[in-house]
């Protein structure tokens, strides 16, 4: 396109306006990250992390399929952490191309995941063994869930992101309806509302950026 | 119409710096983007991008520095305030022509 002469002015006053607007477009597309990468693995995390859950530890502690006691919360833990590391990459990516106070701002935010989680699991993992396993599974899942919502709900305060905002409001609310139902019921809501939600949220900002 | 009309800056109106400061303008205040990304999202050469930003930087709308990350050197570029406020002028500027012309007021 329009690459004849470069010292050349736009045709005329509309001409200017269509191009200043095309090129901030396309700068905006190009240096935010894609959502899809930020939200697709933690929406699959859970979908996947919190359907197994659910199966080994179903409502009224009914075991739809037989596995060790383990395998949930580590199959949960070792997906969170791989999302984790795929979105600090897709961050740490964004943030050598563009730095300043809003790569920093984003850092900084990345590492308060970090501590959140790592301050709730050190709690957790003391506590949890005093409790009957339905019980303490429901405490880590809540926990974490909870932990979720509220970080979401901070960024997109944050990045003044809606649909971040609503997505952590949604999945904090869910949390509590499930928490309220009771351990198992919890664990089916989260996969299917909460990882499900990530994803038709990484969806949707994709689709608004396509624009 | 011909010739530009002169409350337009002639800095900013010439259709590649224009371009060079509209994706600037994207970036957040204080913000800087590495040469080669900016270079990408302009898809011009080098050498044609340097000369434009040689003369935003003589205007004093653009900063341009030369640092290191890790042992690569990586050059920086970013609107300055005085740069941003050109453009925000330069936007108005346009505006007020637009409406200008969409009224009925014919110039000999």
């Amino acid at each position: 396109m329009n690459t004849t002469d470069d010292e050349l002015p736009p045709a005329d006053p509309a001409e200017s306006l269509r191009l200043i607007a095309r090129e901030q477009a396309a700068a905006g597309r190009r240096l935010t990250p894609d959502p899809r990468l930020l939200l697709w693995p933690w929406g699959l995390a859970w979908l996947i992390g919190f359907g197994v859950y659910f199966l080994r530890f179903g409502p009224d502690e009914h075991v739809y399929i037989d596995m060790p006691e383990f395998v949930p919360l580590t199959v949960l833990l070792g997906l969170i952490t791989l999302a984790g590391i795929v979105t600090g990459v897709v961050g740490a990516r964004a943030g050598r191309q563009v730095s300043g106070p809003t790569s920093r701002q984003g850092a900084m935010y990345g590492f308060t995941w970090s501590v959140a989680f790592i301050g709730m699991a050190v709690l957790l993992s003391r506590v949890s063994d005093l409790l009957p396993t339905p019980t303490g599974n429901l405490l880590w899942a809540g926990a974490m869930v909870a932990l979720t919502g509220a970080l979401h709900m901070a960024g997109g305060a944050l990045w003044n992101d809606r649909i971040l905002y609503v997505l952590g409001l949604s999945i904090s609310i869910v949390n509590v309806i499930g928490i309220i139902v009771g351990p198992g019921w919890h664990a089916l809501i989260v996969a299917v509302l909460g990882g499900g939600g990530m994803l038709v949220a990484g969806l949707v900002s994709w689709l608004r950026m396509a624009r | 119409m011909s010739g530009s009309p002169p409350e337009l800056d002639p800095v900013i109106h010439a259709q590649a710096r224009l371009r060079v400061v509209s994706a600037l303008s994207t970036l957040g205040d204080g913000d800087r983007i590495v040469f080669p990304r900016l270079q990408d999202i302009l898809q011009m050469t080098a050498g044609n991008l340097s000369v434009h930003l040689r003369k935003l930087e003589d205007a004093g709308y653009v900063e341009v520095t030369k640092t290191h990350q890790g042992r690569t050197p990586a050059t920086f570029v970013r609107l300055t305030r005085r740069g941003r406020v050109a453009f925000e002028e330069y936007t108005e500027a346009l505006h007020a022509l637009l409406a200008g012309i969409t009224h009925p007021q014919e110039e000999s």
